[in-house]
Formats: structure tokens, C-alpha cells, sequence
């Protein structure tokens, strides 16, 4: 079965596909820079959670992942968002460096630069080398700013899955198919439907890089979605479809710069504390994969820089309007988080020195080689060192 | 709509004196909109603007001067100015203006730390006109917990009470409510309240139908997530509709665009008043999964009854959750029950812990007014069990309560702190 749907969608992804490529010239151009060592994978452990429910000690049980990896790892005991609180803004301030004031939900692209676009300008990095996994269906501009001497041509690849898998829920939902989405084959089938038609349509941008290996990116993603659907866990969220697809990305483009964002527990919204509670736990669960493979794939072991970090917390259980719910008020529960970084020359650590959101793509820029220019971030030197 | 002209005649005539144009343009604004639906504001809140501008109106200029002067420097920080902010329109531009400003959380500030000065002056009037209220906040029988891991967060403020239940559950709840059991039809404490004192002050929220099957008299407040099921649904796929249609970029934008879908006579009591239409439609858009979860419903009705209507009995009712079938949580404004043939189940361990949670909120919630402090019993109630929990002033008789108490006792406990 697993076969036949592969060959079925490579079939098809010929077929439809063919037209849509990247000029020649930047990917001939990309294949002949000498691969540099260090790669920087970013995690925003996210959708919004509080210090309380993760690293505070009333909430190390709902993460146990994070709390086996940290003493490997340089943990950052104060890592504020300074900014407005809201996804879209403070994951675009984590990857530019700058405070983002844009729209709230994802209608504008970052004002300033991201660290994508420098890193892919001055290293000549390809297209298949910097990638935006993002939960949040919302980020479909998240990969590159408004800035007209970069932008998208030197962006990242946007990949947004929980899109894709709502749009083919819907599919199966409408079409009444037998047992609906209880059968995991039928949504499936959709999720593979959905990607032969032409996955810019939920908001995805892949640079094309020539047929064979537009038809790779295909391949690549059909397989990730084989595997989460047919995962031993029944597959619920789009946080482990991002998963999947990441993995998939890592192991056969071993991107250099990745930014991985996980948003389920913005479920907090719905108003059910269990729930909220379950969705950091699974995202705790998928960080840790995440580091697993790091650890066992060649590409990565020793030489990736792990940084975790939640993109904003939520409001207080006192004096805001309606506490784990939602994350505007401000208060210090949705501003102060914390930084784990792991993996390659990071001394082991706890770092009372406060960090800022903004710090991260200055990090980034030293660790890849790469400046960016007028960022308020500061590279924070206890990673570097 | 309200319009202006059906304002109170205290607040048109701090209109027409020019007070409004007085006060920095970021703190009038709000209340001028606010004021402008008059019609739909409750008693309470009415008489929380009417008493806030007479305040203003009344107090020292210099000392008025003197209390928004950081407001007013935050605002030219913040680039306030007639283009970006029209005297007497506030709109979603102006909330995600402030959200997005650099000054915002020094905006907050400012704005808190106005109200920390205006706030003690009011409440003492409040405070001087007090009465005893009460709360009492009931979780569904199928909890899978005994009574010492109930009410863990707020627990340390109360005192545990020993109760003598029923031999019949079924009877658990009329006989606290209503000191009968169920055959006699007797009625509830709310009801009765709701019949001897001023509207609106007496509210019933529940997520199933469990006291609304007790009686209600027509004054009572009722609002019941299970039988507000055909608005629910009219809702839901409107929602869908607009989210398909158009490109919505948040809840409060959502909010806006279903502004004129009013519930409807035929599909709830609440239908027929003006303010309570408006309430419930609020209620279910507001973005917090009201429209979703049944006792994150109750929860958030709960909250803004306290925060706008200010009721002095309030009895809230939560049920059991559903456990979210697998990929039907993507189909957030779906009929999870035709999503997914999956059979729907209970999650009553998910739901005790979302209701630990939502104890604590509710009861916060009343304490920050000055109306309920000091006067107002709460009691947290698990149907079934064999304790409740009271969070009450020293002289609630109940507090001293020895031997374990039958329903009937806290039901007359209840009534004679209410002196119905």
C-alpha cells in the first residue's frame, strides 16, 4: 500500500509539477558552495506556555523530554519577549532580531529581514538549505520581510502543515467517505491529492529547483505523511505532522538553518487546562524526536545548535482577564520564558545573564557565518563560547 | 443599536459640558463607544459609568490633571493623534494600534495604575451599600475523584463541610437548591431571589439542563450551554460561512462581523431581553472556545455576569467535557459528531482537571469587586459528594458546622444568609 501511494504521487507530481521551476542558474549556483559544517535548527516550543507548565517545578512533569536534555544543554533562566504577543509578531522577532509590529495574524510579511534571507545572500546557500515548518497555518509569510534588497528569493522554504491536513480533513469530511476520517487511508488520500494539485494553494511557498528534485520535495513530504498517518500513535495534530515533515526535510535536504514551530497548545484558547496540559507534553515528546534525530543522523550529530524556546507565555492565573487562556495582558507570565540550547560546542549550564527573543537570530548569524545587519538582538556569547 | 440619544441624562449632560474632550483621547474613546450601547448594558454597569464620570466630574481639575498626566505623555509617545484616533469612534483599528505601539505595555500601566486611584473611591460607596450574595459552584456526579483532591487550588481560603447526601443522587440538587426533593417541585434558591429583588440579580449557568429542570421563574437569569444549542449551531455555521468566505484575521474581527447575529426568540428565553441576547451572542463569540466546550461556556458567561452584571446570587453548573476525536479538532466550527463516526466519549479525568482550574478563576473573579468581598459565601459543590467547600465570612453558620449536614440544612443555611 505504502509503495503504490508512492508511486501513485511521483506519477503524478511528474505530471503536474514539471513547469513550475526555479531558474536554473540559482540552484547550479547553490550546488557548487562548499557545504559549511554548523547547522542551527530553532524551536519555538510553541502556541504560548507559561514558565509555570514547563520549567518551574510544578511544571517539570509535563515535560520530561526537556527536563532529561537540560543539564546537557546551556539553559537560559530568563529569555523575555519584548514585544507585541502575538504568534506571528514574536516568531518573526525570534528570526529577525528585531521587534515586529506587524499584523497580528500573518496578513504582512516581518518588516525587517529575516536571518533566511541573510544567510542564504551572503553564504549562497541554495533554496533547499533554509526551511519554515510551521504548525501555525498563519505563517505562510513568515519565511522572509518586507525588505525589497532581499526577500523572498533569498527566504526560506514555508512549509505549513497543519494547513495541508486541515484542508484534507475537510476534504473527507465533505465527501462523506466511508468511516470518514476514522480511516486514516482516506485522509491520507487527501493529504496526497492536496499536494499533487499544488500545495501553494494552502499557502505553502517550495522554491522549485527543477523538475527531479521539485519531484524529490514531493516525495519527501508524501513520505512524511505516510509516516504520521500511519505512526504507531493515532495521529491527531498538526504539531506531529510538522514533526514528520521536519525529520523528512533533515534527512534529505540537511537544511543548514531551520526553524521548527510548534503550535498545538495554543489549544489553551478552548478553554480546557487538560488540554492545554497535553498538547505540552506532546510538543515536549516531539522536541525530543527532534534531538533524537540530531543525534542519529550524520548530517546533524555534532555539528547542529539546538535552540528551544517558547515564543510567548500566557496570562497569569491572578489579575488578568482570564488566565492560561489567552496572552495578551502583558504580564510577566507571557513575556518571561526561557532559552535551552543544545548540541554542538554548547557548555553545559544554567545562565542567570536575562536573554532576549531578539537575541536568537543574532546567535544564529555568528554561529552560520552570516551578519545581519541593524538588528537590536546581541549574540549571546555564552552559546558562541 | 443605542444610540446616543437614549443615554442617561447624567452622562449626556457630561457629554455636552465637554468632559469626554477633556480626558486623554485613548481612555474617553473606550467608554464614549461603550456608553453608546446603552440599551444593552446592565443595571450595574450603567451605574459603574454613571458614578465613574460624576466621580471625574465632580473631583479637583488640577488633581484630575495630575492623575492622567502620564497617560497623556504615554499617548504622544505613542503617536495619538485626530487621524489615528477619532474623538468618539473606537474601533479594531485602535485596539490593534495599541497592541502593536512599542509604549503599550507602559499604556497598560498608565491605565492601571488611573484605575488603582479611581477604583478604592467608587468601591467605598459599594462597600457601604453591601449585601450578603452568594456562589455556589457545582461539579457534574461522574467526576472520577473523591472530595480530598477536589478544590485543591483554593481549598487553603475555605473550610471543607461535612454533608449528609441523599439516598437518591437525583436529589442531590434539589434538595441544596430548593431544600425538597425532586417530586416536590419546589423552588430554588435562585428563583426565589430572582422574584424578590431587582432584575438580573440572580443568574443560573449551567452546561447541561440539570437546574433549568428544577423550575426557573421568569426573572431568573438562565443560561444553559445545552439549550442554547439551535443559536449554537446558527452560529458555528456562520462562522464557517464568513471563515470560507472571507479573509478574517482574528477573533475580533469575527466578533464585528456577526455583531447583528442575535439569538432569536424561538431558540431561548434569553432571546426575548435585549441585554441578555446581546450577552449571550458576546459571550459565545468572544474567541475562548465558548462556542466549543461546554464548561469553558459556563466559565466565561460566569466571569463576565460578575464583571457586568454584578449579580447577588449566582449558581453555575458545570458538566463533562467530551474527549476531542482524532483530526475533528482541525474542524474547530464543525458538528464533531457528524466529523467523525468515532462514538463521542466522556473525558471526566481531562474534565476534573480543567474544572481545578476554572474553581479558582470564578472565585477570583467575584473577590476583585468591592460588592462581594467580605459579604458574599461561596460554596463549591461536588454532586453526589459527601463535603462541599465554603469560602465564607466568619459568621456563615455553616463554617461551624461539627456533624456532617444535610442538604436541607444548607439549603436553610443559604436562605437565611440571603434573609429570603
Amino acid at each position: 500500500m505504502l509503495a503504490l501511494t508512492k508511486r501513485r504521487f511521483l506519477q503524478l507530481a511528474g505530471l503536474s509539477i514539471a513547469h513550475r521551476i526555479l531558474p536554473a542558474r540559482l540552484w547550479a549556483g547553490a550546488a557548487r558552495l562548499p557545504q559549511a559544517s554548523r547547522k542551527v535548527i530553532i524551536v519555538t516550543f510553541g502556541g504560548g506556555v507559561r514558565y509555570s507548565e514547563t520549567f518551574a517545578p510544578e511544571g517539570l512533569r509535563n515535560i520530561p523530554r526537556l527536563v532529561e536534555m537540560k543539564p546537557n544543554g546551556s539553559f537560559f533562566k530568563s529569555c523575555t519577549n519584548a514585544g507585541v504577543l502575538s504568534h506571528y509578531n514574536s516568531t518573526g522577532s525570534i528570526l529577525t532580531g528585531n521587534w515586529q509590529r506587524v499584523d497580528d495574524f500573518g496578513f504582512q510579511p516581518p518588516a525587517t529581514p529575516t536571518i533566511f534571507e541573510y544567510y542564504r545572500k551572503q553564504t549562497g546557500a541554495g533554496p533547499m538549505d533554509a526551511w519554515a515548518i510551521a504548525t501555525n497555518k498563519s505563517f505562510s509569510l513568515i519565511g522572509s520581510g518586507a525588505d525589497r534588497s532581499l526577500g523572498q528569493p533569498y527566504g526560506a522554504n514555508v512549509v505549513l502543515p497543519k494547513q495541508l491536513l486541515l484542508e484534507a480533513v475537510e476534504g473527507v469530511v465533505k465527501n462523506n467517505a466511508d468511516a470518514g476520517v476514522a480511516n486514516r487511508e482516506n485522509v491520507l488520500r487527501h493529504l496526497e491529492s492536496i499536494l499533487s494539485e499544488g500545495y501553494e494553494g494552502v499557502g505553502w511557498t517550495i522554491f522549485k529547483a527543477g523538475g527531479q528534485l521539485n519531484r524529490t520535495v514531493r516525495d519527501t513530504l508524501t513520505h512524511a505523511l505516510v509516516e504520521y498517518i500511519n505512526g504507531p500513535e493515532a495521529p491527531s495534530s498538526g504539531d506531529e505532522l510538522t514533526f514528520f515533515i521536519a525529520r523528512e526535510v533533515m534527512r534529505e535536504f540537511a537544511p543548514r538553518l531551520m526553524l521548527v514551530n510548534f503550535w498545538d497548545m495554543d489549544v489553551a484558547h478552548w478553554g480546557s487546562y487538560s488540554l492545554y496540559l497535553q498538547a505540552i507534553t506532546k510538543t515536549d515528546r516531539l522536541t525530543g524526536m527532534l534531538w533524537d534525530e540530531i543525534q542519529s543522523n550524520p548530517n546533524y550529530k555534532d555539528r547542529t545548535t539546538l535552540l528551544i524556546l517558547p515564543e510567548l507565555g500566557r496570562d497569569g492565573d491572578i489579575n488578568a482577564a482570564n488566565g492560561f487562556l489567552n496572552h495578551r495582558s502583558g504580564d510577566p507570565s507571557c513575556r518571561n520564558m526561557w532559552l535551552l540550547a543544545m548540541g554542538a560546542g554548547v557548555a553545559p549550564g544554567e545562565i542567570e545573564r536575562p536573554v532576549f527573543h531578539v537575541d536568537v537570530a543574532a546567535t544564529t548569524a555568528e554561529l552560520l557565518g552570516f551578519k545581519a545587519h541593524e538588528i537590536t538582538g546581541r549574540p549571546i556569547q555564552e552559546i558562541l563560547s | 443599536m443605542a444610540g446616543a440619544a437614549k443615554l442617561s441624562p447624567t452622562l449626556q449632560a457630561l457629554i455636552d459640558k465637554g468632559l469626554f474632550e477633556r480626558l486623554p483621547a485613548t481612555f474617553s474613546t473606550f467608554f464614549f463607544e461603550q456608553i453608546q450601547e446603552w440599551e444593552t448594558l446592565f443595571p450595574a454597569e450603567r451605574s459603574y459609568h454613571e458614578r465613574l464620570f460624576s466621580l471625574i466630574d465632580q473631583s479637583d481639575p488640577a488633581a484630575v490633571e495630575k492623575l492622567f498626566e502620564p497617560l497623556r505623555r504615554i499617548e504622544q509617545l505613542m503617536g495619538v493623534n485626530e487621524k489615528n484616533w477619532p474623538r468618539r469612534h473606537f474601533t479594531l483599528d485602535q485596539v490593534d494600534f495599541l497592541n502593536r505601539s512599542a509604549h503599550y505595555p507602559e499604556w497598560r500601566r498608565a491605565i492601571s495604575d488611573i484605575f488603582a486611584r479611581i477604583d478604592p473611591l467608587l468601591e467605598q460607596e459599594m462597600a457601604r451599600k453591601g449585601s450578603a450574595r452568594l456562589a455556589v459552584v457545582i461539579a457534574p456526579a461522574e467526576l472520577p475523584v473523591s472530595p480530598d483532591r477536589m478544590w485543591l487550588r483554593i481549598r487553603q481560603h475555605g473550610k471543607r463541610i461535612p454533608l449528609q447526601p441523599p439516598d437518591d443522587v437525583a436529589d442531590y440538587l434539589p434538595l441544596l437548591l430548593s431544600g425538597a426533593p425532586r417530586k416536590d417541585g419546589a423552588q430554588t434558591i435562585s428563583a426565589r431571589y430572582a422574584l424578590a429583588k431587582e432584575p438580573y440579580a440572580a443568574w443560573s449557568l449551567e452546561a447541561g439542563s440539570g437546574l433549568s429542570d428544577l423550575g426557573a421563574s421568569g426573572a431568573l437569569v438562565a443560561l444553559s450551554y445545552e439549550r442554547l444549542h439551535d443559536y449554537r449551531t446558527r452560529l458555528t455555521s456562520e462562522v464557517m460561512r464568513i471563515l470560507k468566505a472571507e479573509d478574517i484575521r482574528g477573533p475580533r474581527q469575527l466578533l464585528a462581523k456577526l455583531k447583528e447575529l442575535r439569538i432569536l426568540a424561538s431558540e431561548g428565553d434569553v432571546g426575548r431581553d435585549p441585554v441578555l441576547a446581546e450577552f449571550t451572542r458576546a459571550t459565545l463569540l468572544s474567541g475562548n472556545g465558548t462556542l466549543l466546550i461546554n464548561n469553558t461556556f459556563v466559565e466565561w458567561s460566569t466571569m463576565q455576569a460578575v464583571r457586568r452584571a454584578r449579580p447577588s446570587v449566582t449558581v453555575v453548573s458545570f458538566g463533562i467535557r467530551n474527549k476531542i476525536k482524532p483530526f475533528t479538532s482541525m474542524l474547530i466550527y464543525a458538528d464533531q459528531d457528524k466529523s467523525s463516526p468515532i462514538p463521542t466519549q466522556m473525558d471526566t479525568l481531562g474534565t476534573y482537571v480543567d474544572l481545578e482550574i476554572f474553581y479558582q478563576y470564578i472565585w477570583q473573579e467575584f473577590e476583585k469587586y468591592a460588592e462581594y468581598r467580605h459579604n458574599t459565601a461561596y460554596l463549591f459543590v461536588g454532586e453526589g459528594m459527601d463535603e462541599l467547600l465554603a469560602i465564607a465570612p466568619p459568621d456563615f453558620p455553616l463554617l461551624t458546622a461539627k456533624q456532617p449536614v444535610p442538604l436541607t440544612q444548607v439549603f436553610g443555611t443559604m436562605k437565611d444568609w440571603l434573609r429570603l
